[in-house]
C-alpha cells in the first residue's frame, strides 16, 4: 500500500482541497484524478500516481495541503497488503477519559435513531469526514510520532500514558535509568515545551519539612489532579519570568450599559454576555497595537518570535484548580459569538472535559476575578507567554471631570509582563490603549 | 428474540471478540456479542489452543513415562481410551466456556447466537441457531470474525480420513500412518499428540524448515527429534495429488527425498487458516476487504469505515490469540473515547510442541534481511542443570540485541516449557531492557528461566556457566 501526496506541482502552500473524485473502495487508474486543488491562481488535479484500489481517505474538502501532505492511502494492484498507517487516526486526546467530547469528535458516534444508511457509499462518505476531523491543527509535528513510538525507551504503561495526556514521546528526554522516559517524565512533560529536564530546586533551598501534628490536629488531602499539573507550571513560569505588575483602571460605565442592553437580550436566547467577552476583544486591539506583547522570547533569548495570530487564555476556577482554556482566534469572532463559546468552554472546564488541544496555544491570558472581588493582584505570567491581564470587580467611584465628581463605573487591571521582554513604559502604554478602548468601544470597531 | 440495539456490536466470540466485548461493557458501553458457534470462546477456547494444549499435555505425560523407563520408573505401555481422554479434554473445554458464559451475564452483554452479516453500516443480520433472524442496530461494531482453516483443492475434503485441526481434535481414532502436511505449529502439535498415540506420522512441509517463521537454530532441537522419532519429515515437498481408495488414502509427492507416491490412513491438512473478512457483508457496511480476506486496519484497529473496528485473525497475521486479545482492549477503549493505540513491540509465537520452540521480537532472520547490526548470545540447555534433571538437554535460549543500544531486540527459545519461558523476554523488549539489566536481575536457581539470564550474560561476556573464548575486540563489559 502506498501513500499518495501532493506532488511538487510549483510554488503552493496551503491550498484548499475543492473536490474529491474517489471513495474507499474505488478503482483507479494511473493519472485518474483524485482531488482538485484551488490555488490563488488556478484549480488542478492530482492525478493517481498508479493504478489500484483507494484504501483511505485522508483529506476532506476545505482542507489545506501542501506538497507533501498525504491524501489519500492506495492499495496499489499486486502490491502485499498491509494494515493502513494509522496516521489518520490521531484522534485529539483528551484529558478526561470519559470525556464525551472524544464521541463527539468521531462522526459515527450518532444517535442510532438517525444512523442507519444502506450502501457503501454512506460508509465511504464517513471516512472522508472523519479523515478530515482528525488532522486538527492543533495537533501538529506530534501526530505522526504520537502512531508510534518506535524507537522511545519507554514501558507500554508509559506509552499509554503518553497517548492519554497527547504528548509526543520523540521530543521526551527522559530522566529513567538509561534514559528511560518515567511516568514522572510524561506528567512534567504535559505542561509546556519539552525543554532540559528540570534540574532538582535549581539550587533554591527546599522549605523544610515540619511536623504539623505536633502544633495540633492534621490531615493530609492529596492535591487535584489539575493542581498537581499546574503547579509546577506556575512555578516554573514565577521562577522563569522577571514579573512586573502594572496597574490601572478603565471607565467602563457606558461599556457595561451597552452590555447590559446585549446580556437582556442573550438571555433570551439562553446565553450571557459578559464584561470578559470585551476584555477578550480590546485585548486583541491592544496586543494589534503593541505587537511585543503577543511575542515569545526564543530558548536561546536572543530573539523575539511574533504571533500573527490571536488565540487568547482565560482562566477559570474549576472545582477541581485553576485551568486556562484558549479562545482561538478572538480576532475573527464578534461579541455574540465569543460570549456563547465563553459560556460553553467555562462549563466544559468546570465538568472536567477539556482536552489538551483546548488548553494549549494561547498567546496572552486573562484572568478575571470580577465575580468575587478584590482591588488589585499580581497574575504570573504563563511562560512562555509575555504578559497576563488580571481583572478585579469594578465599582461605582467619583471621578472628577474637570468641573466635578460624577459617579462613574471604574474597572481596576493589573496587568504582569515579563520584563525581559517589556520595559514599564510600554506596559502603561499598552494599559492606557486598553483602558482606552475599554472607555470608548466604538474603537473596537476601528 | 427480538431486535436489538447496541452501543457496541462485536462480531465473533473468540478470545479476541469476548475481550472486546467485556472491556467495552466494563467501560460502561451497552455490548452485543455474536457468535455462530453455541459456545462462547471461538475457535481458541473450543477448536483450537485449548483442547490441543488437553491433548498435548496427555501427550507429554505419555512421552515422560516412556523416557523415564529409561532411568529407573517403569510404568509399561500406556493403555489409551479415547472416549475417555476427549471426554477430559471436553470437560476441560465446557468448563473455560461456560466460565465465559457467566463472565458475560455478570457484565449484562446480550450474546445472540447465529450467523451475523451486516446490512449496512450500522446493522448487522443475524440468521439464528435456533432459526428465524434479528438485526442489530448498533453505533459502533468491532469484527472479531476470526479465520478458518485453508482446504487444498486437489484433496477430497468429504471423506473423513481427511480432517482438519479441528477434526484431528476430536481423536475418532489414532490411524496407523497419518500424514500431515503443514510442517508449521498446528501441523507440528497435532503430529506431537498422534505420535504419542501411537500414530506413524509423516510430516511434509512445502519450505526448507519447520516452523519456517522462526530461525532454523531455534527449531533445530525440535527438527532432529521429530527427524528420530517420526516415520518421516519431507522438506521441500509438495502433496500434488490425492486419491481416496477404500484401503487408504493415496498421495502423490513431488519432492527431492520423498517418494512419489504413498498410502495413508488418515491425512491432516494444517497448510494455514485463511481469514474470514469475505463472510461478514463487510461491503455492505462500507468496510474494505483486501483480496485475501483481510481487514485492514489502523493502530486503532479502525477499519475503512470509521465507526467499524476490526480485530483479531480477521485482521492480519499473527494469526494468535493473544494478539487479538491486546488489539481487542484497544478497540474497546478507543470505542469509549480512549486514545489507546496497538503499540505492542513484540508479539511472542509458541509451537507447543515437544519440544517448545517460542520466539518473540526480531529473530535472526529478520534482523539479517533487515540489516539491523545486531548482537546475540546463546544458551545451550546442556548446560542447564534444571533441563538435565528433567532428562532433556536439546534446549536452548538466543537473545538477540541491539548493537548499538545493547536493549534486547529479539529471543528464540527451545525446549520443555519454552512458551512460559518466552514471557520473560516480551516484558524485556517492552521495557527496553539491556544484556546488564537482565544478566543482573537474579533469576531463582535451578530452573530453566535461569537460561535467559545466562544467554543475556553471554552476549555481555560475563556468565560463568560457559566457557567462550574472548572474542578479540568484543569485551562488552567493563566489570
Amino acid at each position: 500500500m502506498t501513500d499518495v501526496s501532493v506532488p511538487d506541482l510549483g510554488d503552493f502552500a496551503d491550498v484548499p482541497v475543492i473536490e474529491i473524485h474517489v471513495a474507499p473502495g474505488d478503482v483507479v487508474s494511473n493519472e485518474d484524478p483524485l482531488v482538485t486543488l484551488e490555488s490563488d491562481k488556478a484549480t488542478m488535479d492530482i492525478p493517481s500516481p498508479a493504478a489500484g484500489t483507494v484504501r483511505e481517505l485522508r483529506v476532506k474538502v476545505g482542507d489545506l495541503v501542501s506538497r507533501g501532505s498525504v491524501i489519500l492511502s492506495l492499495d496499489t494492484e499486486g502490491a502485499e497488503v498491509e494494515p493502513p498507517p494509522l496516521t489518520d487516526q490521531q484522534e485529539p486526546p483528551t484529558l478526561d477519559a470519559a470525556d464525551p467530547l472524544a464521541a463527539a469528535r468521531e462522526p459515527a458516534a450518532r444517535s442510532i435513531a438517525e444512523a442507519p444508511v444502506p450502501g457503501a457509499t454512506a460508509g465511504a462518505g464517513e471516512v472522508g469526514a472523519a479523515a478530515g476531523a482528525s488532522a486538527p491543527a492543533g495537533a501538529g509535528a506530534g501526530a505522526e510520532a504520537l502512531a508510534d513510538f518506535d524507537g522511545v525507551h519507554a514501558s507500554p504503561g508509559v506509552r499509554r500514558l503518553a497517548r492519554e495526556l497527547g504528548l509526543d514521546l520523540t521530543a521526551l528526554s527522559g530522566t529513567g535509568p538509561k534514559g528511560r522516559i518515567t511516568k514522572e517524565d510524561v506528567i512534567a512533560g504535559v505542561r509546556g515545551p519539552a525543554t532540559a529536564p528540570p534540574v532538582a530546586g535549581a539550587g533554591i533551598p527546599e522549605v523544610p519539612a515540619q511536623d504539623f501534628s505536633k502544633f495540633g490536629p492534621v490531615e493530609v488531602r492529596p492535591l487535584t489532579r489539575i493542581q498537581r499539573l499546574s503547579g509546577p507550571a506556575l512555578h516554573r513560569s514565577w521562577l522563569n519570568v522577571p514579573h512586573v505588575t502594572h496597574d490601572d483602571e478603565a471607565d467602563i460605565t457606558d461599556l457595561d450599559a451597552y452590555r447590559r442592553e446585549l446580556d437582556t437580550a442573550a438571555k433570551a436566547e439562553g446565553y450571557r454576555v459578559t464584561l470578559l467577552a470585551f476584555l477578550l476583544k480590546a485585548s486583541v486591539s491592544a496586543l494589534r497595537e503593541f505587537p511585543k506583547f503577543n511575542s515569545s522570547l526564543t530558548p536561546e533569548k536572543d530573539a523575539l518570535i511574533y504571533k500573527g495570530y490571536y488565540h487568547l487564555g482565560v482562566a477559570v476556577d474549576t472545582p477541581d484548580g485553576l485551568v486556562v482554556p484558549v479562545i482561538r482566534d478572538v480576532d475573527r469572532k464578534g461579541i455574540t459569538e465569543l460570549s456563547r463559546e465563553l459560556g460553553v468552554t467555562s462549563a466544559r472546564a468546570r465538568e472536567g472535559k477539556l482536552g489538551m488541544a483546548d488548553l494549549q496555544g494561547a498567546c496572552f491570558t486573562i484572568s478575571s476575578l470580577g465575580g468575587i472581588g478584590g482591588t488589585s493582584f499580581t497574575p504570573i505570567v504563563n511562560a512562555p507567554e509575555v504578559a497576563i491581564l488580571g481583572v478585579v470587580r469594578s465599582k461605582m467611584a467619583p471621578v472628577w471631570d474637570g468641573e466635578a465628581f460624577v459617579p462613574r463605573l471604574m474597572l481596576p487591571l493589573s496587568l504582569s509582563y515579563d520584563h525581559r521582554v517589556i520595559d514599564g513604559a510600554l506596559a502603561a502604554r499598552f494599559a492606557r490603549y486598553l483602558c482606552g478602548v475599554l472607555e470608548d468601544i466604538r474603537r473596537l470597531v476601528l | 428474540m427480538e431486535n436489538q440495539t447496541a452501543e457496541v456490536l462485536v462480531l465473533g466470540a473468540g478470545p479476541g471478540g469476548y475481550t472486546a466485548a467485556f472491556r467495552a461493557a466494563d467501560l460502561g458501553k451497552k455490548v452485543v456479542l455474536v457468535d455462530r458457534e453455541p459456545a462462547l470462546g471461538g475457535v481458541c477456547l473450543n477448536v483450537g489452543c485449548i483442547p490441543s494444549k488437553a491433548l498435548l499435555h496427555a501427550a507429554r505425560v505419555i512421552a515422560e513415562t516412556r523416557e523415564m523407563s529409561e532411568n529407573g520408573v517403569s510404568f509399561g505401555p500406556p493403555e489409551i481410551d479415547l472416549g475417555r481422554l476427549r471426554a477430559w479434554k471436553d470437560g476441560v473445554v465446557g468448563r473455560l466456556t461456560g466460565g465465559l458464559a457467566t463472565l458475560a451475564r455478570q457484565r449484562k452483554v446480550t450474546t445472540i447466537r447465529g450467523y451475523g452479516r451486516f446490512t449496512s453500516p450500522h446493522e448487522l443480520a443475524v440468521e439464528l441457531a435456533e432459526g428465524g433472524a434479528v438485526s442489530v442496530v448498533f453505533e459502533h461494531a468491532i469484527i472479531a470474525a476470526g479465520s478458518e482453516a485453508i482446504t487444498l483443492p486437489f484433496i477430497p475434503a468429504s471423506d473423513p480420513r481427511v480432517i482438519d485441526s479441528t477434526g484431528a481434535l476430536e481423536v475418532e481414532e489414532v490411524p496407523s500412518r497419518l500424514l500431515v502436511i503443514g510442517g508449521g505449529i498446528i501441523g507440528l502439535e497435532m503430529a506431537t499428540v498422534y505420535h504419542e498415540l501411537g500414530a506413524q506420522i509423516t510430516v511434509v512441509e512445502l519450505l526448507d524448515q519447520l516452523i519456517p517463521g522462526a530461525d532454523r537454530d531455534v527449531v533445530a532441537p525440535l527438527a532432529k527429534r521429530v527427524a528420530r522419532l517420526y516415520e518421516n519429515v519431507f522438506l521441500r515437498t509438495r502433496v500434488t495429488g490425492v486419491e481416496a481408495r477404500p484401503d487408504g488414502l493415496a498421495v502423490s509427492l513431488d519432492g527431492a527425498k520423498a517418494p512419489a507416491t504413498d498410502t495413508f490412513d488418515r491425512i491432516l491438512v494444517a497448510v494455514g487458516r485463511r481469514p474470514n473478512g469475505s463472510l461478514i457483508g463487510a461491503e455492505r457496511a462500507g468496510v474494505a476487504v483486501d483480496p485475501s480476506g483481510f481487514i485492514p486496519v489502523s493502530k486503532q484497529m479502525r477499519t475503512s469505515v470509521p465507526h467499524i473496528f476490526a480485530i483479531g485473525d480477521v485482521v492480519g497475521q499473527p494469526m494468535l490469540a493473544h494478539k487479538a486479545m491486546h488489539e481487542a482492549k484497544v478497540a474497546a477503549e478507543v470505542i469509549a473515547g480512549k486514545n489507546s493505540f496497538f503499540d505492542a513491540r513484540a508479539i511472542p509465537s509458541v509451537a507447543y510442541t515437544d519440544p517448545e520452540v517460542a520466539w518473540a521480537g526480531v529473530t535472526e532472520n529478520e534482523a539479517k534481511a533487515a540489516g539491523v547490526a545486531y548482537g546475540k548470545g546463546v544458551f545451550p540447555w546442556a548446560a542447564s542443570g534444571r533441563s538435565l534433571t528433567l532428562g532433556r538437554s536439546e534446549g536452548m535460549t538466543k537473545v538477540l540485541f541491539d548493537e548499538a543500544s545493547g536493549r534486547i531486540i529479539g529471543c528464540g527459545i527451545t525446549g520443555p516449557s519454552a512458551g512460559d519461558l518466552i514471557a520473560e523476554a516480551v516484558l524485556a523488549i517492552e521495557m527496553g531492557a539491556d544484556a546488564a539489566d537482565i544478566g543482573l536481575t537474579i533469576h531463582p536457581h535451578p530452573t530453566l528461566s535461569e537460561t535467559v539470564a545466562m544467554a543475556a550474560e553471554a552476549f555481555e561476556g560475563t556468565i560463568t556457566d560457559l566457557y567462550l573464548p574472548r572474542r578479540p575486540g568484543t569485551a562488552r563489559s567493563a566489570t
